[in-house]
């Protein structure tokens, strides 16, 4: 069905469904409210419904998703103030991100292959962990397609910030760096929010690491095409 | 007077302007050089040249990037809306996918702590 009379009402109730979801996160901080979870949620209760198609849905809302070039750029400022922070340790968080990107990479393809899922799928998969504004042109680079890489990096984002939290109880981590580069380059910028709950150290940690680990990936592409 | 939400918001567009002129200038010289790097990626390395050179301090676009980074989410719910059009897939590879992505993000999140960890306790027997 389409809502030709109302042009803008994807764009209207994107908007709207992100305010008070964003509201009611604020407010009661339950995390099945968070817009990461509860935006998503409602659009597909109402788009599913009504047989939307992506494309209609994208026509009047697609723009959004460009101000992920500028979050690239802005991404220079946590870099620029942590820069004490990475010439302190650069040694272990860049081995870290090295690690975990290969972990990364490695476990989503292996498992992606061992499971039998579809070659485009796999390609997708590949980015999941990185932040969204890097993982959407990575997943072009690759080969696969962005949009599906958005919906992983999501779901890594709402399983890794829960698994977190229950890592941290179990791994004898005695470092906040260590405690804060498991958020960041395990669930990105839902990771980076948590991280910030656990500790101020925690969670610069996290964010640098998280832009970092992004750029890393993006300028492993060239080796990656070859590779997969 | 002008009342300081409108400076604010003032501050805010000149600010978020600034980056976006920053982008765009990143594309144009990945076009330009031929470089397969995006163009927000070569903007990212400009505003740190910037900084850099102490032409720009990071507080004058804190108010800009901050919102920018804290509303990322808002920018990438179109790209989740692209699920309408994989109702099939996930009910195919639903399960599988999320298996792969569950147990990534733990095996992730495990060796990264450990390898960080592991080498900051190194450093500090070695350092002491």
């Amino acid at each position: 069905m389409t809502l030709e009379p109302m042009p803008l009402f994807w764009l209207a109730l994107t908007l709207l469904a992100y305010l008070g979801s964003r509201w009611l996160y604020r407010r009661s901080g339950r995390y099945l409210f968070s817009p990461l979870i509860l935006v998503p949620a409602v659009l597909l209760a109402i788009a599913v419904p009504l047989h939307t198609a992506y494309a209609e849905y994208a026509r009047n809302t697609h723009w959004l998703m460009s101000v992920l070039g500028p979050v690239t750029v802005a991404f220079a400022v946590p870099i620029w103030q942590q820069r004490a922070l990475l010439a302190r340790h650069w040694p272990a968080l860049s081995l870290g991100m090295l690690v975990g990107s290969a972990a990364s990479i490695g476990s989503s393809w292996g498992l992606a292959h061992v499971l039998a899922l579809d070659s485009a799928v796999s390609l997708s998969l590949v980015p999941r962990s990185i932040t969204t504004p890097f993982a959407m042109p990575l997943a072009r680079d690759l080969g696969g397609v962005p949009e599906l890489t958005a919906v992983f990096v999501m779901f890594t984002g709402v399983l890794g910030a829960m698994f977190g939290g229950v890592l941290l109880k179990y791994l004898p981590l005695r470092t906040p760096l260590a405690r804060g580069a498991l958020f960041g380059v395990g669930a990105h910028g839902a990771g980076v929010s948590r991280a910030h709950e656990v500790g101020g150290e925690e969670g610069s940690v996290a964010g640098l690491v998280m832009v970092l680990t992004g750029l890393l990936n993006l300028f492993a592409a060239p080796l990656l095409t070859m590779l997969l | 007077m002008k009342p300081p939400a409108f400076n604010r918001f003032v501050r805010l567009l000149a600010e978020l302007a600034v980056l976006l002129a920053l982008y765009k200038l990143g594309g144009v010289l990945a076009a330009w050089l031929a470089w397969p790097i995006p163009g927000g990626v070569i903007g990212l390395a400009l505003l740190l040249l910037l900084f850099a050179g102490g032409v720009l301090k990071p507080a004058m676009l804190q108010l800009g990037a901050g919102v920018l980074m804290a509303e990322m989410l808002l920018f990438f719910i179109p790209a989740l809306m692209s699920l309408l059009d994989y109702g099939s897939l996930l009910r195919d590879e639903g399960w599988r996918i999320l298996l792969v992505i569950a147990v990534s993000t733990l095996l992730v999140m495990v060796v990264t702590a450990l390898t960080v960890e592991w080498i900051c306790r190194w450093r500090l027997r070695h350092d002491a």
